[in-house]
């Protein structure tokens, strides 16, 4: 099934450089409904205001971190099916490793490339 | 002589005295037990004093070198000049790198952005807005001189605290959790690794494929 790329994509980051970047990579993929937040309980807010079709979130925020709101989607009936991808400077294992336990769909550790956003959309998504 | 034996000693002189009364008692005598007394007193006092004077002066010493250590430190230069100088530095760093990315971005998008109607006027425009991002790339020349500065401040710091730690037989005490320490370890907040990721981004798709 193609990806509707009209529908809404929260972007949750604390450096509005991070959003803008990731904003005008899915904007070149053709994303068209993208909206922000800058930590994770703003993300949250929003998430239980409107329906979004994908999450790409940082880990590092306050104060709700990335790592938490995940834990907080995946809890909550309403949001947990959200597809989230994680986009971030913690590259530990440990941290990959409990964002997979959390129920993370994908990871991308930062600095990345647009070829690696793409790839990660599209194991999340699915092709478009 | 210890504090008890010229105790015992003055002790045995006063008792002797009463014992038999002083009135009763020969003035030689009483002179010879008071000379006594005074004997006892002076070798305890002088003792006492020794040993005190012998602690002072270890005191004085080790404060006199710790006022030395302190002073070579430049506490009031670090303090006043050195680290406001340095946060100055990195606000500084903080401020060019983000208006440099404004820039770069800004022309970015106006190039993505860019309707072409006529291939001269369209080259033109992205030569002006790729020579504008270069100019703005030279903001990596100051802020490497502002980094090296603050580099340099820190290891002034770390130099004299290791020699001040060195020179006093400062030990570390247990080391304490602060509420922002435990948060880090709670959330796992380690930050960004030292030479670039700790996991590839190879691996971590290993553990998602």
């Amino acid at each position: 099934m193609a990806v509707d790329l009209s529908m809404p994509v929260l972007v949750v980051d604390d450096y509005q450089t991070m959003i803008r970047i990731i904003r005008n990579l899915l904007t070149q993929l053709g994303f068209r409904n993208i909206d922000e937040a800058k930590d994770g309980r703003q993300a949250l807010d929003k998430m239980r205001a409107c329906k979004y079709g994908l999450v790409i979130s940082d880990w590092n925020m306050e104060p709700m971190t990335g790592y938490e709101l995940l834990q907080q989607v995946r809890a909550s009936d309403q949001l947990k099916a959200t597809p989230f991808i994680m986009v971030t400077a913690e590259s530990k294992t440990e941290n990959v490793i409990a964002a997979k336990k959390a129920g993370v769909n994908n990871y991308i550790v930062k600095p990345f490339n647009a070829e690696t956003l793409k790839g990660k959309l599209k194991a999340v998504l699915g092709e478009f | 002589m210890a504090a008890s034996e010229a105790a015992q000693k003055i002790r045995t002189a006063i008792d002797t005295l009463k014992s038999s009364g002083v009135r009763e008692r020969p003035l030689v005598e009483v002179l010879g037990l008071s000379h006594q007394m005074a004997d006892a007193m002076q070798a305890f006092f002088g003792s006492l004093d020794r040993s005190i004077i012998s602690e002072f002066q270890y005191l004085a010493d080790y404060i006199q070198k710790a006022r030395n250590e302190i002073a070579g430190l430049r506490p009031n230069d670090i303090g006043s000049t050195r680290i406001p100088g340095a946060s100055q530095e990195l606000d500084a760093v903080v401020r060019d790198t983000e208006r440099a990315t404004e820039t770069i971005m800004s022309e970015g998008e106006a190039l993505v952005a860019m309707q072409p109607t006529n291939l001269e006027s369209y080259k033109a425009e992205v030569d002006a807005a790729i020579l504008r991002i270069f100019e703005a790339c030279s903001f990596q020349d100051l802020t490497g001189q502002r980094i090296k500065k603050v580099i340099t401040t820190l290891r002034h710091i770390e130099d004299r605290v290791s020699r001040f730690a060195g020179a006093l037989g400062v030990q570390d005490g247990a080391a304490t959790e602060t509420a922002e320490e435990a948060r880090d370890r709670e959330l796992l907040l380690n930050g960004p690794a030292k030479d670039g990721p700790s996991t590839s981004q190879d691996d971590i798709d290993a553990l998602f494929a």
